[in-house]
């Protein structure tokens, strides 16, 4: 499994790090996960298999390496210290492409003819949707760890009562209500946007508008540029910005679009003119390391899981073993996709089982630690609720990238759309 | 090959067919299900490539088409799959016609560049009419409710190997429809076409029209195999529609051998089957599979069934090749 993707450097490196893993494991075994009585309930027949997919293929396959580096890191550690519930834990990688038939055909290769007890992976909004009806026909856990959309839990786990369905990384009320939060204390009363042409670029301009509207009075949006999938010039949307004259600047441009966006967007002066600038995911590591010190200074940025947050022991020791292992610093999917297999080991071990129906009922409502802080899979539509923080570019001669500065973390619980998504009182701000 | 062997060697396939679902696993028989879609595609597909010489990178509109108007029958009118499966092959030949009347006027490049753009076309008209397809999430949570005779019979095709005999009732009968078509004078007709359109127009065959009425019938078999694939993944999604989906059905012909019925069956087969077992040896299975596509496409002139069926003809008859 792990020798396939990797080059031959990651793969020495490998071997010649595994007593350093190791050690590092009872260093900073820090890791607090809560354990159930398995070891008294009837064995679980081994091994574990789990299937992992994501993308591979692509200009956006980086992604894919960034899930599986998450993913085999914490097979690795797991294994070592006797698996799961006593059990070797196996995982297969899969390249899901960004279809969803392909996403499909995976997960029942997955299920069907590999074997799979869980699923785990996913990164577009459009796979995830089309994956749902299919795992309540399947009947495994499928934890989405990349894929943002709200509608995944809100109507088909919550409405439609998928329960195989769970999602630990940030929904796009990040990207839309908690950004609205951050934006409230700015001057800007005037924004725009250029963001990716597609649902997941419509939900998050819409949710932000509306939470900023409640939240501020008085706000106006002046401008709108939809840059379809794929974009590599920018200049016709930048200008539109600019025509525009905002104060604020939003945009849920992700990866490499955003990496054009914003060095065109320099070259064209728009950090001069443009004084608040959000991207709800320009903290992504492959962003901050791509950008490297073109990144502009003092502008908005957060992500799904930020490496530096929290400053606490767990984090740091993971942060510290994952550079060690892979010469990288975490990106967001490699802790969605390391928490995600820990979250199916703690709930096997609480459940004694590794059913289904047993695992579905140990994970709802289960509280864990992993390296992105504390988390709450909520029962109602199994999203995990956690903090992430939003904080402004600055240099730091420790970093060949810029950094988050002026850390501020809003509580997920103000701005996480509350069951039953409709109606008063289910949107933020909450009274 | 004399008609009692192809009647027996259909028969036997048929029945071999029939008998996947209870001697293999889940997953084969999924995997059988999207071989037969595609085939159903590429068998009609072909009706137009192989038999009439036109090349199109558009096929994959009506394939939307199907999936669509399944999809919108579906969810406002009736869940009935088999008026289901007619609305969404309705659809296609709609906007088969109306797509096939702009291009068949033009051949070759043009012909191929104009159902390139059409295709395009209904592809951002999926992607950016958000409120009524969903835009790129797609039509999400179609139902396979039981096929219902007037309230008289009911067969549920709810599970997938339910659901397998429906998709092989459809495959058989396409398979069927497209033999006759090829055998009949009208297929005749677009062959001649095919060998020289100005002979075949001076002989008093309306060529335009031909073109069109063929290019209508592939569309159709196009909506067919996307209303079936609506029914199976429980979703329709704006990339059915894009060109790299309506190059699925070229890949194969050109895969199994264009000039032959069987040609584009076994190109599915080999396609999907080749993908699958590549990808259980290597995450890179897109250069690995792009490599041995380019060997067959090289190596097997006239496809694999063109070249195996020339090395049994000279296997036959020694002496004469």
């Amino acid at each position: 499994m792990e020798k396939k993707g990797l080059n031959r450097r990651q793969f020495l490196k490998l071997t010649g790090a595994v007593p350093l893993v190791a050690a590092a494991g009872s260093i900073g075994g820090g890791l607090v996960f809560p354990k159930g009585l398995w070891a008294a309930t009837p064995k679980i027949k081994g091994p574990i298999r789990i299937g992992y997919q994501a993308v591979l293929s692509g200009t956006l396959a980086g992604y894919g390496e960034f899930h599986k580096m998450g993913a085999v890191m914490a097979i690795e550690e797991i294994n070592a210290k006797g698996g799961i519930a006593g059990q070797k834990v196996e995982m297969e990688f899969r390249d899901s492409t960004l279809k969803p038939d392909d996403a499909i055909k995976n997960a029942r290769y997955f299920v069907d003819s590999w074997g799979a007890d869980f699923l785990c992976g996913i990164d577009s909004s459009g796979q995830a949707l089309a994956l749902a009806p299919v795992m309540s026909q399947l009947d495994r856990p499928l934890m989405v760890t990349h894929a943002a959309t709200e509608k995944l839990t809100e109507e088909f786990v919550f409405r439609k009562g998928i329960k195989q369905i769970f999602r630990n990384c940030m929904p796009t009320y990040n990207d839309g209500n908690a950004a609205a939060f951050i934006a409230k204390d700015f001057p800007a009363v005037k924004w725009a946007t250029v963001s990716p042409k597609y649902e997941y670029g419509f939900t998050c301009w819409k949710m932000f508008q509306e939470t900023l509207t409640k939240l501020k009075p008085g706000v106006s949006f002046t401008a709108e540029s939809w840059a379809p999938f794929g974009t590599t010039d920018f200049r016709s949307h930048i200008n539109t910005i600019l025509d525009a004259k905002p104060d604020g600047l939003y945009s849920t441009e992700w990866a490499g679009e955003l990496i054009s966006f914003l060095k065109q967007a320099k070259e064209a002066g728009l950090f001069d003119k443009v004084k608040y600038v959000m991207l709800p995911v320009g903290a992504a590591m492959d962003v901050l390391e791509g950008m490297g010190k073109d990144m502009p200074d003092n502008i908005w940025i957060s992500a799904r899981y930020y490496f530096q947050y929290p400053n606490n022991k767990e984090n740091n020791g993971w942060v510290a073993r994952f550079h060690k292992r892979w010469g990288h610093y975490p990106a967001y999917v490699s802790e969605t996709a390391y928490s995600a297999i820990h979250a199916y080991k703690a709930a096997v071990e609480k459940a004694g089982s590794k059913d289904t129906k047993a695992v579905v009922a140990a994970l709802e409502g289960m509280a864990m630690n992993s390296p992105a802080g504390h988390r709450v899979f909520r029962k109602e539509d199994h999203q995990a609720i956690y903090d992430v923080p939003w904080g402004k570019t600055k240099s730091d001669p420790k970093y060949p990238f810029k950094v988050m500065g002026n850390m501020r973390v809003i509580p997920a619980k103000e701005y996480f759309n509350r069951p039953p998504f409709e109606g008063p009182g289910t949107t933020p701000p909450f009274k | 090959m004399k008609a009692e062997a192809r009647n027996a060697a259909a028969a036997v396939v048929l029945l071999a067919l029939c008998a996947v679902p209870f001697l293999a696993g889940k997953f084969t028989v999924y995997l059988a299900m999207r071989i037969m879609l595609l085939g159903i595609f590429a068998v009609g597909y072909n009706l137009l490539l192989g038999q009439t010489g036109l090349l199109s990178f558009g096929h994959g509109a009506f394939y939307a088409a199907g999936a669509y108007g399944l999809g919108f029958f579906g969810l406002h009118v009736s869940g009935n799959p088999l008026f289901g499966v007619a609305a969404g092959v309705a659809a296609a030949i709609l906007l088969a016609i109306l797509v096939g009347y702009l291009c068949v006027r033009h051949t070759e490049i043009y012909f191929a560049m104009l159902t390139l753009a059409f295709g395009m076309m209904v592809f951002s008209l999926i992607w950016n009419a958000r409120e009524i397809t969903g835009g790129d999430d797609g039509l999400i949570g179609i139902m396979r409710s039981p096929v219902s005779f007037f309230g008289l019979l009911e067969i549920p095709i709810g599970t997938d190997r339910q659901f397998y005999f429906f998709i092989l009732f459809f495959f058989a009968l396409s398979v069927w429809a497209v033999h006759r078509i090829r055998q009949s004078p009208f297929g005749l007709a677009l062959a001649g076409i095919r060998e020289n359109a100005r002979r075949s127009e001076f002989a008093g065959v309306p060529v335009r029209r031909y073109r069109l009425a063929v290019f209508v019938l592939s569309g159709a078999f196009a909506g067919l195999a996307g209303s079936l694939e609506a029914l199976l993944e429980s979703n329709a999604r704006p990339f059915m529609a894009h060109w790299t989906h309506s190059a699925e059905p070229v890949l194969v012909s050109l895969l199994g051998g264009l000039s032959s019925l069987t040609g584009p069956l076994v190109g599915s087969a080999i396609f999907i089957a080749m993908r699958e077992i590549i990808q259980r040896f290597t995450e890179n299975w897109m250069l690995w599979f792009g490599i041995v596509l380019l060997v067959i496409i090289l190596g097997f002139r006239g496809g694999v069934v063109g070249t195996l069926s020339a090395f049994f003809r000279k296997a036959a008859a020694p002496g004469e090749g």
